[in-house]
């Protein structure tokens, strides 16, 4: 039993894994600036138990934060069969890219596979806008 | 699917004769033998007592957009054209062996079974694929190797 | 019949059976390509050329003198990008970098670059895809997806189609491996043969196999069921020809490049192995190997008077944390989107030039925005496939856009 579930905004810590996906990349071949992208793109996946402790229902809107930036996101049920709960996964994109380590230790490669965030229910706020 | 006895149950059963078979349940049965269509019982499309039983009728035996007479359905949001059922189709190799039975374009395009058009797979020639005819197989070549199981056989 | 192939540029594959229907410079009809190559062949145009400075619509030549400017006055001037672009923009490109002493990268700097430089330097064995599909019996996808990534890569080349010596294909003769961190499309495929590891537990697998490879016990730290282990280490001893298709998931887990050396080294002790790395873009492969041809290094150099220097401190991810580079040309690429934001807001501070073929998220935040023509739809020219094969095309249709090409001989010359 974790202290976060107790909060009024139960939040959790997950890794978050960047995969691509196939109808993202058409989107943004078609329009990087639509709709469709934004759909495709601004999506986290989660264990269904980990969408259950922090109270939110799929196609809702969290909130992921950490000390690169934060952003809000649709949340959606992974699908997978084997739990993985504490591991997250989004396509990779701009908003993905927020949250990335600008930490390369010289090497010029920034950590693009190693994500840590926390999540909490975003109460109906909107999905972030790209325009910065 | 459904059988002849619970289509039976939800027709007039009446014996009316007006489909041109002797009982409802000949009717029945062409109805699954996909002879005969809800349609063709004037009291089941006409009479407002029957019009529930003839709506779950009619969805039983609703032609599935894109599904040809032989149940093939292409699910084309899923599908993102990736041929590799294209290129595993039994019929597709044998009859086109050096364009997509090795992985290219074809050469031969009405020949094939399965093609790619504007990147989503197509469905034609029905006639040549294993699953049909006399002797049908139960082939799942273009079922097992979709990523994404945008194939699907009613 | 003589049939019209078109090549599409969509992804690393360069696929050159690609039948296009089209009418009035408008494609109508692609046969054969998958998703993202129909929607690379249609992307929507819009009709009047566009050339802007600060925002404002201009003509071409007062963009390429604006654009010359800003190359001539900054001092360490960055040019970036190239993915997508034929061979000859990238030799200008190379000459354009030269004269202005810029800093010159490309997005494999961040992503396969190591490998490709190994492959290039023939410190790893490697081979083409046709050879794949005449000769492979033991496939093996690390860390890549291409089922998303390369949509038509296991039916054309790897694992479906029928070859020379594997007339049988993948029913009877080929064995299709999936080692990944989740369950991708491509694993789906695999079957029973998708080996599920944790983030980050590459190197820790690859010591594993080579234990078993060698007949010892693999173990891991994870508890990897070594029966599993030793059934792998089995077919890849027992292959004849295989290949390792190896992708971004792989190269960021491994702190550097030599598990996966030792791992080859052992694997063509044992049998016979090759390697090709999952390049993503259509010319990325074609950017290593001609700035290599000309300065023996793949990527992230910078030019000084005539000479060259190389270094992580010269890639785009280096120079813009440090902010060493106070302009950019960006070719064909979209660093706003690519990028972690703390590092691609520092693009904001400094003037951009942006030269693509349609609007981007850099393209918005530029000074200069000229818009060119899409490369092996509207214009023609030669690239090289992610296995180092080198394909030429034609345009599909023409377009009053010009050509990346044209744009860089211009502002060359407006130096």
């Amino acid at each position: 039993m974790d202290f976060g579930s107790f909060l009024s905004a139960p939040e959790i810590q997950v890794k978050v894994i960047t995969y691509r996906d196939i109808f993202q990349d058409k989107a943004m071949f078609e329009d990087r600036f639509g709709e469709e992208y934004r759909n495709l793109s601004a999506v986290i996946k989660l264990d269904p138990a980990d969408l259950k402790q922090l109270n939110v229902k799929k196609g809702e809107t969290v909130i992921l934060k950490n000390s690169f930036g934060k952003v809000v996101v649709k949340a959606e049920e992974s699908g997978y069969e084997t739990p993985h709960r504490g591991i997250a996964y989004m396509p990779k994109s701009p908003w993905s890219n927020i949250l990335v380590s600008d930490e390369t230790g010289g090497t010029g490669v920034p950590k693009f596979k190693d994500i840590s965030v926390t999540v909490t229910s975003a109460k109906g706020e909107k999905v972030t806008e790209l325009m910065r | 699917m459904t059988n002849a006895m619970e289509l039976y149950q939800m027709l007039p059963k009446t014996n009316c004769k007006k489909c041109g078979k002797t009982s409802c349940m000949a009717f029945a049965v062409a109805l699954m033998a996909h002879e005969l269509t809800p349609e063709d019982c004037p009291p089941l499309k006409d009479e407002p007592k029957y019009k529930e039983n003839y709506e779950k009728i009619s969805e039983i035996f609703k032609p599935s957009e894109g599904a040809t007479e032989t149940g093939l359905i292409v699910h084309e949001d899923l599908c993102f054209g990736c041929g590799n059922c294209v290129v595993a189709c039994p019929p597709n190799v044998a009859n086109d062996p050096y364009g997509v039975g090795s992985g290219n374009a074809p050469r031969n395009v009405n020949k094939l079974v399965l093609t790619v058009e504007n990147g989503v797979v197509k469905a034609q020639n029905l006639g040549e694929c294993r699953r049909f005819g006399k002797n049908k197989i139960l082939c799942n070549g273009c079922i097992v190797t979709c990523p994404v199981e945008a194939i699907e056989f009613v | 019949m003589e049939k019209n192939y078109h090549v599409c540029t969509g992804c690393g594959l360069l696929c050159d059976d690609i039948e296009v229907e089209s009418e009035k410079n408008i494609v109508n009809k692609v046969y054969t390509a998958c998703r993202v190559g129909v929607a690379h062949m249609k992307e929507a145009r819009r009709a009047e050329a566009d050339f802007r400075v600060d925002n404002k619509p201009v003509d071409e030549a007062t963009a390429i003198r604006e654009a010359a400017s800003i190359l001539k006055n900054a001092r360490n001037p960055l040019i970036f990008g190239l993915g997508t672009s034929t061979n000859e923009t990238q030799k200008i490109a190379i000459e354009l970098a030269k004269k202005t002493n810029a800093t010159l990268d490309d997005t494999s700097s961040f992503c396969l670059g190591p490998l490709v430089e190994a492959l290039i330097q023939d410190k790893l064995k490697t081979c083409t895809l046709d050879d794949i599909r005449n000769k492979a019996d033991v496939i093996i996808y690390w860390g890549t997806d291409p089922s998303d990534s390369h949509p038509r890569q296991l039916s054309k080349h790897t694992y479906f189609p029928r070859g020379s010596e594997k007339q049988r294909g993948w029913e009877e003769e080929r064995t299709a491996i999936a080692i990944d961190v989740r369950k991708s499309h491509t694993a789906k495929i695999c079957g029973n043969y998708f080996f599920q590891i944790p983030p980050k537990g590459d190197a820790e697998f690859i010591d594993a196999l080579i234990a078993g490879l060698s007949g010892k016990l693999p173990k891991t730290s994870y508890n990897y069921p070594p029966k599993k282990l030793l059934e792998l280490a089995n077919i890849l001893k027992g292959a004849k020809f295989g290949v390792i298709f190896v992708g971004r998931g792989l190269i960021y887990s491994l702190e550097n490049l030599e598990p996966l050396f030792k791992l080859m080294k052992i694997l063509n002790e044992k049998s016979n192995f090759h390697l090709i790395p999952m390049v993503g873009n259509c010319n990325t492969m074609g950017f290593n190997k001609n700035l290599f041809a000309e300065t023996g290094y793949v990527n992230s150099v910078k030019f000084e008077n005539g000479t060259v220097k190389h270094g992580p401190e010269y890639s785009v991810v280096e120079s813009l944390k440090a902010k060493t580079v106070d302009a950019a040309l960006v070719i064909g690429s979209d660093p706003l989107l690519i990028l972690p934001g703390s590092i691609a807001k520092n693009m904001l501070e400094i003037p951009v030039i942006s030269v693509d073929h349609c609007e981007t998220l850099t393209s918005k935040h530029s000074k200069v925005y000229i818009n060119t023509a899409i490369s092996g739809v509207e214009a023609g020219g030669s690239a090289i496939r992610m296995d180092g094969v080198k394909v030429s095309f034609e345009p599909v249709i023409e377009t009053n856009h010009p050509s990346e090409e044209v744009v860089l001989k211009k502002i060359m010359e407006a130096l």
